[in-house]
């Protein structure tokens, strides 16, 4: 119904706790794992065939009802959406993978897949999505998976407290961009993104419109951890379990950023609408805020998630450029920043599974235990500051460039000075945990299990390997970004 | 806590009623099926969410033994 690639991770999602039960019963609990791990892969398998159907045709529409637009729901993939289906599900087949040990101490960890299962599906349902109301279906199904997933360890206060705080921002968010869609409907008369932009692209900006572009940067900007918006972040990712940080990090606050440039840049015009200024500020702010809210922390995951911030803010370069280039650098960074920054939480989690804190300070000279870890937390590391031959550099470059193109090169000039800023915190760490002596506390602590190792170890292949040879992930968000920039198709196909 | 949450509630509830009011405003005082439609959904999303919530303030009862939100402040930096 929704293309292979949603309908089976859908089905395994809904046919998972059934599995969970009957493998509790039979007494083989490694069997919901491993059928976790599969819906994942037979996705991922669904998605190359969808990936060369849309390679020859450029972009596919798919109705859901039988009549279709203007008022039926329909999906629209292009380039684009394909691009970050494909980050959602890597980062998804290496997180579940580690979870099989990581969780395996938890209860309810079928409920656990199942959410993991769910919040994936509903991430690539939202950038599949071609109106704004299925739109707004997965991304509540999204949301809500990711509360209960922050609140997964109810037993302790921490979690609670944080998941409250995040699900009332975030449904705020949530809400705001429905009222935003209620003021496209009373102006437009539907909710198909081809529809609204045919409508609202030629017209003259007014105060109505200024106010809708206004409540959808608030509402995304809650779920992209914008800096006015961000105070849900450093709580609810330190708290989550790590497996489930790593996907929040990596790949939900990405989602924000996709409906943010997908739903400005196809509906309100930039050259018109000129909504590059205010985003280009939201980005200053928030790349300056987060590098310096990083250098004060003493908890390892509180500081990768400011860190997470001030990833934000580079992205935001690009989309506040709006140029070909910029899109491209834009969704580039969000391709490698799933891996740096989920293989960075998987390690912390990898430290905190067999250390038991998280304080950096008592993490001291770990890397003399867990030298495997320790030296792949610190290629995520680098690969986060930036530096040559790991594939944080390679965006960053191309998002530098784009912004001296564009003639914004105070945005170039914050973000280097921001780049060389967070080698502060990043350097810190890495000096504590690989140069210190041992504290007394983690004398006795042993290298991670080897399923959780593999993943990492994989993940900081692709690093280093996207680093040296980044071709292929470069033309692939070329065309991401000429995909996205190219609106007179999109809107021809629906029509 | 729960006030708290009643305020998200109300804020969808208008958007719910925006969507009405523009509907109805369109086709001279009828209602257009597509917002029909669409408010209905919302209003199961909603319903959704508000659950989990309650979910959420009711462990957090648990944990702090009061409703006052002002409370929850151990999480801080």
């Amino acid at each position: 119904m929704f293309t292979p690639v949603l309908d089976s991770i859908l089905f395994f999602m809904v046919s998972l706790p059934i599995v969970g039960w009957l493998a509790q019963k039979i007494g083989l609990n490694r069997i919901r794992d491993v059928y976790a791990i599969l819906g994942f892969m037979l996705s991922g398998y669904a998605l190359i065939g969808l990936y060369e159907e849309v390679s020859k045709s450029r972009i596919i529409l798919i109705k859901i009802a039988t009549f279709g637009p203007p008022l039926g729901a329909c999906l629209v993939i292009d380039t684009l959406s394909i691009f970050m289906a494909f980050t959602f599900l890597l980062l998804s087949i290496f997180v579940s993978v580690y979870s099989v040990r990581y969780m395996e101490h938890e209860t309810r960890v079928t409920e656990y897949y199942a959410l993991f299962l769910g919040m994936v599906a509903g991430m690539i349902g939202v950038v599949f999505a071609g109106d704004f109301f299925t739109f707004f279906i997965f991304w509540e199904l999204m949301c809500v998976t990711s509360y209960v997933l922050v609140a997964f360890r109810k037993e302790l206060w921490a979690p609670i407290e944080a998941a409250f705080k995040y699900l009332i921002m975030s449904t705020f968010g949530s809400v705001t961009i429905f009222f935003a869609m209620s003021f496209l409907y009373g102006m437009v008369g539907t909710l198909n993104f081809a529809h609204l932009a045919t409508s609202i692209r030629t017209v003259t900006p007014n105060y109505w419109l200024y106010l809708t572009i206004a409540m959808i940067v608030v509402g995304f900007g809650i779920k992209a951890a914008i800096v006015p918006f961000h105070t849900w972040l450093p709580d609810a990712h330190p708290e989550a379990p790590s497996s489930v940080s790593a996907l929040l990090s990596g790949i939900l606050i990405a989602c924000g950023i996709y409906g943010l440039s997908r739903i400005l840049i196809l509906i309100f015009n930039p050259a018109q609408f000129q909504w590059g200024i205010l985003v280009a500020i939201l980005s200053v702010i928030t790349m300056t805020i987060g590098n310096f809210m990083a250098l004060l922390q003493s908890d390892v995951k509180r500081l990768l998630a400011y860190s997470s911030i001030a990833h934000i803010g580079y992205i935001l370069v690009g989309v506040a450029v709006a140029t070909e280039t910029g899109l491209g650098g834009a969704f580039l960074h969000v391709f490698n920043h799933s891996l740096m920054k989920g293989l960075a939480f998987l390690c912390a989690g990898a430290f905190i599974h067999q250390a038991g804190t998280r304080k950096l300070n008592e993490l001291a000279g770990i890397g003399r235990r867990m030298p495997i870890s320790a030296f792949v937390f610190c290629v995520a590391l680098l690969a986060l500051l930036g530096v040559p031959s790991l594939n944080g550099f390679i965006s960053k470059l191309i998002l530098v460039k784009a912004a001296i193109e564009a003639n914004a090169s105070i945005l170039a000039i914050v973000l280097v000075i921001n780049s060389v800023f967070s080698a502060a915190y990043y350097l810190r760490i890495m000096q504590i945990i690989m140069l210190a002596s041992p504290a007394r506390k983690i004398a006795k602590v042993k290298e991670a299990p080897l399923a959780m190792v593999i993943p990492m170890c994989m993940m900081a292949l692709l690093i280093v390997f996207f680093g040296v040879y980044p071709e292929p992930v470069t033309v692939f968000a070329e065309k991401t970004a000429s995909a996205i920039l190219n609106v007179q198709e999109f809107i021809k196909l629906v029509y | 806590m729960v006030k708290l949450l009643l305020g998200i509630v109300i804020l969808a509830n208008a958007a719910n009623l925006s969507f009405i009011s523009f509907s109805t405003f369109r086709y001279g005082g009828a209602i257009d099926p597509f917002a029909h439609t669409i408010v209905l959904m919302a209003i199961v999303i909603e319903a959704f969410v508000t659950a989990v919530g309650l979910a959420m303030i009711l462990n957090a009862y648990r944990h702090y033994r009061t409703l006052d939100v002002r409370k929850l402040r151990k999480l801080r930096w």
